[in-house]
């Protein structure tokens, strides 16, 4: 039950993690369209943090495949495949001479990371919770298994 | 950072919150009357006194609106050819039947169709029909509404009731000089031109004869076949009726052509002559300078349409491009120069809220202690040092005094707080490459002697910096310091970290070093004339010189002349694959290869530096990659395929000396700023963009356009003008800072014929052949020239829907005539080097050299290299020397038809980039002889062309330099070429 926990904790982390990121870019390509930053600068940024995001991201889905838990790994899954294929097509970091360019469906697709992630948190915390629960307050109800009955 | 104060100074506040109220100042000094009726008056008001001046294009174009409506007329684009030209009268004889041409000149104006009375033309005999007459267009001309117009409108054709009956005809034609050269062609009776009749009205079989141009641009073949001329009088009568024609907005003035075919007729086909051409060249819209004089000069901004629509639903019906093309350092003739304007301590008046600058169309308000900013109508407070009291009317009383208020172009000096750091001196640098094909091609000779004899030349003495990298499979720097009095060489082999082995005296003062320089410019050549290395170690060279450069900026000049081979930023030959054309994989090939050359371009326009590559490899080079390196940092490819010094030398002494001398403008930025309401979106051309609207452009010269996309960001524009203003701040060579402007005034109309009206065909090809060249690299060729033809005819079909239906056209396409070359241009575009045929058309280093040189091309360039020059050249030739002064009158440009040429002349093509020197077949050896010398009989292309001792050599040769003289930012090296062996294509 231990484990359950740890697992579910260390997703959170994750994924706060990965929302993060995606604010973070979200937030720099705002600042370049208003001329708070300029391209060379926005463009260091973003993509000095594209691929770390890319690697958690698949640790992510690849940790979901690996405990065991279906429903997570398919609603994690189309991210990761568009990311691989970004970065099999050498797209994945921003060209900042055509920066403007792209400014908007760059932008586009990162909120819609980050409405994904968003969703995806609130799973991984209702997760987290009953998780919690069960681990702390099992002995109360042994017969009743939240998990089993709600989840499975 | 270095960029942030730049940024604020020239800060894009323009779109940020305007005052709501309307512009009520401006309306005294523009007024701009935009009710339906009377707007075509307004716009085309022409100074009473001067209807000679008025510029072909306006002659054409709104005021004799009627003239091309009559439907009936075949095909009546022959009436736009541009006025002046009385192009087919010129030709010489041979090459058509002559016999037609002649009795056309003579032919009393009287007799032709024009004078039909509007209702009549079913009467019309058949000989009247076959020209286009232009005249026949009278019927529409509403006699009501001429009757209006003031003496000025004499220029106008009349309203039918007079011209048509009374016959003063012959008194109206001085002030139409189109008319003139027209009526040859109009009179042409049908029986002695039987062959060109037929094409006229061509018989029935179009579809082969126009394949699929036909197809697209026009209406499929109508009936036509079997339609005689009273027949398809009658289907169109109804348009001439009475009724209509007192429509005043039946005014609107189109062309009209018929790819149907002529009935009695054995050509198939249009006639040649029946079509449009552009033989007078860029011929700059006028009518907008005239409605508004104190806009900037054309030459600086034109816009592809005058008038800015005020919907977002008439923006969609508008399929053209609505943007402008801006080249703001525009050389000017002399007189005509950009007024630099000193405000010393008042400070440069700016708006305070959209940063605008002062301008012609400011008005000034409360005794002169305010002004109102035209573009977000602000008051602004003027300044003490800058007030001065206003006269009844309004205007100020220094007005004469005061260049910024009067003239759409000026040049304010810019102080201290429009610099980031002392303004940089001017800046040469060059990287040469020095591996065997260089040396055994000749370039590095050639390159040596002219930067040598550019020495004198170059602008900004005595500030002006110099300094030389050379490089092979090692990188050479050179010590030029002024205490020594030999260069020193420093070799660096370690390609994977690149080290500047000494922090100075690798860039010096020219003025100081002068002698080193010298010394080093006269052995470069025999340094390496026995250099055996293959490699090329571009990469590395170019970190290098980035490394040396950026403490100042400036300009890189690069020499390459094989792949890069070494180091970072080395290339695959990845060559000109035939499998992946036409496959999703094609665009791939004009991309660069390696990320590296976008991030290096993105890093020296960060540090203003401006690259030139001179490619000049005889193998693939990759100039898709390398070219890059001159896009993003504002600079031009110039591309010598297999360069030979003999060949090819005069070409690139000429053009890196002008690449050397021309006026340059350092650490630019540029900026265009537009009345509220609408908004520039996107930037199309050489440069990198830093901000959403800040053009950054580390070297710019007069060479060089920028052409933007703008669109509406309400859906209704409440005002009646919208302004622009370009604002260029830059370094001059002298070390001032400036700030160039440039400001246009443009009505918006509610009215879609409007803004065909005012249409500019140059500015709309521009920015089509930019949008043409982006798309190739994201698609296919085929899509690129299909999404370009489908624009140009979804903007026909929506010209024809304003008019076909109430004037029942039939079958024929009918197009404004301001865009009565469109079709060609487009056509032309299509077939342009970076955008035509496919794998085997072109070679790719070719095609990608050309997009990037297209791309920023001045719009008057663009068009010649779209339709070059033909001049005839054998007659003058022979005329006798006391005649030959005559030069102008050989200057006439021929349309590129085959039936141009004859086998007994010499021609002469000229696209702007080469010539082509044509001899016909039947050429009389003599000519052939003394411009040749012994090798006439030889096979020309291996001839090159030099001056003979005889007269007739140095009559050809003073044409060339004629001709190069006219346009001196690329050099024509003559290509020779005898008949069979030249395909000049034909624009139909």
């Amino acid at each position: 039950m231990a484990w359950d926990l740890i697992f579910w904790v260390l997703c959170f982390f994750i994924n706060i993690a990965l929302l993060a990121s995606s604010f973070y870019q979200l937030l720099s390509l705002s600042d370049l369209e208003a001329d708070h930053l300029n391209p060379f600068e926005a463009a260091t940024r973003i993509n000095s943090i594209v691929l770390p995001e890319f690697l958690l991201q698949g640790f992510f889905c690849l940790s979901f495949l690996l405990t065991w838990h279906w429903f997570m790994f398919i609603s994690t899954l189309p991210i990761t495949v568009y990311h691989l294929m970004l970065y099999s097509n050498r797209k994945h970091l921003l060209d900042v001479t055509e920066i403007f360019r792209d400014l908007n469906t760059e932008k586009k697709y990162r909120f819609v990371k980050l409405a994904v992630y968003l969703l995806l948190f609130t799973v991984v915390l209702f997760r987290l919770l009953s998780a919690s629960i069960f681990f702390f307050f099992a002995w109360k109800f042994e017969e009743l298994d939240i998990r089993t009955s709600l989840f499975y | 950072m270095q960029f942030s104060i730049v940024k604020s100074i020239e800060d894009g506040l323009p779109l940020k919150a305007y005052a709501a109220e309307p512009d009520a100042g401006l309306a005294v000094r523009v007024p701009i009357n935009n009710k339906p009726g009377s707007e075509s008056s307004n716009f085309r008001l022409i100074p009473p006194g001067a209807p000679q001046t008025m510029a072909p294009f306006s002659a054409a174009g709104p005021s004799p609106p009627a003239r091309f409506i009559d439907p009936s007329v075949p095909s009546p684009p022959i009436t736009s050819v541009p006025p002046s030209g009385a192009p087919y009268q010129r030709f010489p004889a041979p090459p058509f039947p002559s016999a037609p041409q002649t009795p056309p000149n003579r032919a009393p104006p009287v007799g032709q169709p024009p004078f039909q009375p509007p209702t009549s033309q079913v009467s019309v005999p058949p000989p009247s029909f076959r020209p286009q007459t232009q005249v026949p267009p009278m019927a529409m001309g509403s006699p009501p509404q001429n009757a209006n117009f003031p003496p000025s409108r004499m220029n106008v054709p009349q309203p039918p009731s007079d011209s048509l009956l009374s016959g003063p005809r012959p008194n109206f034609q001085p002030p139409f000089p189109g008319y003139p050269s027209k009526q040859p062609v109009v009179s042409q009776a049908p029986s002695s031109f039987p062959t060109h009749q037929g094409s006229f009205m061509p018989p029935p079989a179009p579809p082969s004869a126009f394949p699929s141009q036909q197809g697209s641009y026009g209406p499929p073949p109508p009936v036509a076949s079997n339609l005689g001329y009273q027949s398809r009088d009658q289907m169109q009568h109804p348009v001439s009726a009475p009724p209509i024609g007192g429509v005043q907005s039946l005014t609107e003035d189109f062309s009209s052509l018929s790819v149907a075919s002529m009935p009695g007729s054995m050509e198939p086909g249009l006639d040649y002559k029946a079509l449009p051409r552009p033989l007078d060249g860029d011929v700059m819209p006028s009518s907008f300078l005239e409605m508004y004089p104190m806009n900037c000069d054309p030459r600086y901004l034109r816009l592809t349409t005058s008038a800015i629509p005020n919907s977002q639903s008439l923006v969609s019906r508008w399929h053209l491009p609505l943007g402008a093309v801006v080249c703001p350092l525009a050389e000017a003739p002399e007189g005509e120069e950009v007024p630099v304007i000193n405000f010393a301590s008042t400070g440069i008046i700016r708006c305070r809220r959209c940063r605008t600058y002062v301008n012609p169309y400011v008005t000034f308000t409360d005794a002169g202690r305010k002004w109102r900013c035209n573009i977000c109508s602000l008051l602004n407070d003027v300044p003490g040092e800058y007030f001065a009291n206003l006269d009844a009317t309004g205007r100020r009383i220094d007005l004469d005094q005061r260049p910024e208020l009067i003239k759409g172009s000026v040049e304010f000096v810019a102080p201290t707080e429009y610099m980031v750091r002392p303004p940089m001196p001017p800046l040469y640098f060059f990287l040469i490459d020095v591996s065997i094909s260089a040396v055994r091609s000749g370039m590095i000779e050639v390159v040596a002697q002219t930067i040598r004899s550019c020495l004198d030349e170059l602008p900004g003495f005595p500030r002006t910096q110099i300094g030389f990298i050379t490089f092979d499979s090692t990188i050479h720097f050179y010590n030029m310091k002024s205490s020594l009095t030999q260069p020193q060489m420093m070799v660096v082999s370690d390609l994977d970290d690149i080290f500047v082995p000494l922090p100075d005296d690798l860039l010096v003062n020219l003025s100081e070093s002068r002698n080193v320089v010298e010394t080093f410019l006269d052995s470069l050549p025999s340094m390496f004339q026995d250099n055996v290395n293959v490699e090329s170690a571009f990469g590395p060279a170019l970190k290098a010189a980035f490394m040396v450069m950026s403490q100042l900026g400036g300009k890189l000049l690069i020499f390459q002349n094989s792949l890069p081979s070494l180091g970072v930023g080395r290339l695959k030959l990845r060559g000109d694959d035939l499998r992946s054309y036409g496959t999703d994989k094609e665009h791939i090939l004009r991309l660069p290869e390696d990320p590296f050359y976008k991030q290096m371009a993105a890093d020296l326009t960060k540090y203003q530096i401006g690259v030139n590559i001179y490619a000049f490899s005889d193998k693939y080079t990759d100039i898709a990659s390398l070219g890059t390196l001159a896009k993003y940092t504002g600079g031009q490819v110039y591309y010598y395929p297999s360069f030979q010094s003999v060949i090819h030398g005069e070409k690139l002494r000429h053009e890196l000396a002008r690449d050397l001398t021309r006026e340059t403008a350092w650490e630019a930025v540029m900026r265009i700023r537009c009345g509220k309401g609408i908004r520039f979106t996107s930037y199309h051309g050489n440069f990198m963009l830093r901000s959403t609207d800040l053009l950054a452009l580390p070297a710019v010269d007069c060479d060089k356009a920028y052409a933007m996309q703008l669109s509406l960001e309400e859906t209704l524009l409440t005002t009646q003008t919208v302004y622009f203003q370009v604002a260029l701040l830059y370094t001059a060579s002298c070390g001032e800072r400036r700030i160039r402007v440039h400001t246009a005034a443009a009505p918006v109309v509610t009215d879609l014929g409007e803004m065909y009206r005012l249409a500019d065909t140059g500015a709309i090809v521009s920015l089509f052949c930019r949008l043409a060249i982006e798309k190739t690299l994201t698609s296919k060729l085929e899509d690129a020239r299909n999404s370009l033809q489908l624009r140009i005819v979804k903007a026909l079909r929506e010209y024809r829907n304003l008019h076909a239906v109430q004037h029942r056209l039939g079958a024929r396409m009918i197009y404004p005539e301001s865009l009565k070359f469109l079709c060609l241009y487009g056509l032309a575009l299509s077939k342009s080097v970076p955008l035509k045929g496919g794998y085997a058309d072109a070679q790719l280093d070719e095609r990608c050299a050309a997009g990037f040189t297209m791309m920023a091309l001045p719009v008057k360039k663009l068009l010649k290299l779209l339709y070059p020059s033909l001049i005839r050249i054998d007659e003058y030739l022979l005329k006798p020397s006391a005649q030959a002064d005559g030069f102008k009158n050989i200057m006439k440009r021929l349309p590129l038809v085959a039936e141009s040429l004859d086998s007994r002349g010499l021609y002469v093509y000229d696209d702007g980039f080469r010539f082509v020197i044509w001899f016909g077949r039947m050429l009389s050896p003599d000519i052939a002889k003394n411009l040749l010398g012994p090798d006439f009989a030889a096979e020309l292309s291996r001839v090159t062309l030099t001056e003979h001792d005889n007269e007739m050599s140095r009559r050809l040769m003073k044409i060339l330099k004629n001709l190069r003289e006219s346009d001196p930012s690329y050099y024509q090296i003559p290509y020779l070429t005898r008949q069979a062996k030249l395909m000049i294509y034909s624009s139909s």
